[in-house]
């Protein structure tokens, strides 16, 4: 009967029924079933309101949206081209970095196509860029930020699993880096192979774009610097964010000046932050009721009759995260997942931290994997090109982030350095 | 607009707080409660007007790969939407009487913040019945 019940529910997620109400139904069920007040589903919810760090979302989140409107991917790009433009391969790495960028504060991947995307690839193309590597590039930036401070998925993997975020902060810095190294290289690459128009590099074209550029800039390192020197909690570095942010783009740069384009952000900032907690505030419940039922011990009894070795675990992690990440968005990914895997990583000896990282870096690779990574059909559906050719495009990308995923997995120090 | 208001107090909040601390040296524990549940405040009204633009996180396989049948379910969805909603709503409603009753007499305020759970809920399954229910709304832009 509980089983029925579990795989219709499943069933109806998987159809399209709003994630939060499967799982709201499934806590439901479970408290019937073992004959509980459903109450305690509230209880663990509200204890959302105790947790200090929680603040944080909402703020960055606004931060983002306020970014988005204010113009910031058209200054982004401009100081990034000034900086890099000259190199062979020189645009793609400009998209890159500033697809990175821009994902790090605004966490869901499918607006850094849709916003940086739509400026970038008409400018790849137009340089004699291949439009094959152009559309590949485009639809596998979208999610390469996602390690980089301070970005959602990493506040929420913070809370979720009750990880400091200071310490997830840190350990995201180098992975990102790497990422985004080996795709220059494959850039630079294929940019000395296609006979490409250079821009020549001038030191004023570069101090022009970055007196417009250089607040955008500052912020993650002020973010950073301000968290882990512990001068502020992640609510109040997000508070200082979206304030900073609301005020450069209100008064510097004057792209948000009505009210009413101020109540637009908020609102919109509040859709995100909405469907985004009631998930984690509803899934808290049933996860609990999951733990309590020992859910997760029975999988490890289950695992540990075929798995003795971390490194086995991890590569089955992989596997199984892969098509997490290509099923589930990341963030209902990261609050209904996590707590299940977090004791049987523990059992195999995976520090938490570095869980996290492969976790997040798992459900970025999960954005463009065939067939169901949504940055596919957004990059389809924004540049009409049929989905299979997106995927073809994206494949070599594909290829250096799994062997990326590989490395970080396997080589824990690169997550680990600072400890 | 509710929700909006709950999203810009917190913001101004927070930043009472850091000026507090830094600069007067007190922190303002009331103010601290209030940001805390302000985020419920938040994410739910948030949640109600992602019903309302059908803006929830789903699994995109069936609008994707069978749209035809997500489309023919999209209304007995949003029905039981509502209905679990109004469970969960009746759930939140006997916690936040539990909470009013057994609350400090320095928190009850805080009992009382608790209040937007049920009240939430309530919103979230009523704007899911009128989406399931009622009849196609032409699209006004707001």
């Amino acid at each position: 009967m509980t089983l029925l019940a579990t795989l219709l529910l499943i069933l109806a997620a998987t159809l399209g029924m709003p994630l939060f109400v499967a799982l709201g139904m499934g806590g439901l069920l479970a408290t019937a079933a073992q004959q509980l007040d459903s109450a305690i589903l509230i209880v663990e919810m509200n204890r959302l309101a105790t947790s200090p760090n929680l603040v944080a979302i909402p703020l960055f989140t606004l931060a983002g949206v306020t970014m988005a409107a204010g113009g910031a991917p058209q200054r982004l790009i401009r100081v990034f081209n000034a900086m890099f433009g000259w190199l062979p391969g020189g645009l793609a790495i400009v998209a890159l970095t500033s697809c990175a960028f821009f994902t790090a504060f605004s966490g869901a991947s499918g607006v850094t196509i849709l916003a940086l995307g739509g400026l970038l690839y008409p400018m790849l193309t137009s340089v004699g860029y291949g439009e094959r590597f152009s559309l590949g590039l485009i639809t596998s930036s979208g999610s390469i930020g996602l390690l980089f401070p301070p970005s959602l998925p990493i506040l929420l993997y913070a809370i979720v699993a009750g990880v400091s975020i200071d310490r997830l902060f840190l350990a995201g810095l180098l992975p990102g880096v790497l990422l985004l190294v080996l795709l220059s290289i494959y850039s630079i690459y294929s940019g000395t192979h296609a006979k490409l128009q250079h821009h020549p590099f001038t030191w004023r074209g570069l101090g022009r774009a970055l007196r417009e550029g250089v607040w955008d800039l500052l912020m993650p390192v002020g973010v950073v610097a301000g968290i882990v020197s512990g001068t502020v909690t992640a609510g109040e570095a997000a508070a200082c964010t979206a304030a900073y942010v609301l005020l450069l783009d209100a008064v510097i740069h004057r792209n948000i000046t009505t009210a009413r384009q101020i109540y637009t952000i908020l609102k919109d900032t509040c859709v995100l932050v909405g469907s985004i907690l009631i998930i984690l505030g509803v899934a808290m419940g049933l996860t609990n009721l999951l733990i309590d039922a020992q859910i997760p011990m029975h999988l490890l009894a289950t695992l540990q009759a075929r798995i003795d070795s971390p490194l086995q675990f991890l590569l089955l992690l992989n596997l199984f995260l892969l098509v997490v990440g290509f099923m589930m968005d990341i963030f209902s990914a990261i609050v209904v997942v996590v707590p299940l895997i977090l004791p049987l990583a523990k059992h195999y000896g995976v520090d938490p931290v570095h869980l996290g990282i492969i976790f997040l870096a798992n459900l970025e690779i999960g954005y463009v994997h065939p067939p169901m990574g949504i940055n596919l059909f957004l990059s389809s559906q924004r540049f009409n090109k049929p989905i299979l050719q997106v995927f073809r495009a994206t494949l070599p990308f594909l290829a250096i982030m799994l062997i990326w995923l590989l490395i970080i997995t396997y080589i824990p120090v690169i997550t680990l350095w600072w400890q | 607009m509710l929700a909006a208001l709950s999203l810009l107090t917190l913001l101004l909040l927070s930043l009472a707080q850091i000026t507090a601390r830094n600069l007067f040296h007190t922190g303002l524990p009331v103010a601290d409660a209030l940001t805390r549940y302000l985020v419920l405040y938040v994410a739910m009204l948030g949640a109600v007007i992602a019903t309302e633009g059908d803006r929830h996180i789903k699994i995109d396989i069936a609008t994707t790969l069978l749209p035809r049948l997500a489309k023919l379910l999209h209304r007995p969805f949003q029905i039981l939407s509502g209905i679990a909603c109004a469970l969960l709503s009746r759930a939140a409603w006997h916690f936040w009487r539990e909470e009013w009753q057994y609350a400090a007499s320095g928190e009850q305020w805080i009992a009382l913040l608790e209040i937007i759970l049920p009240v939430g809920f309530a919103l979230l399954a009523i704007h899911f019945l009128i989406l399931g229910i009622g009849r196609e709304r032409r699209k006004n832009p707001r």
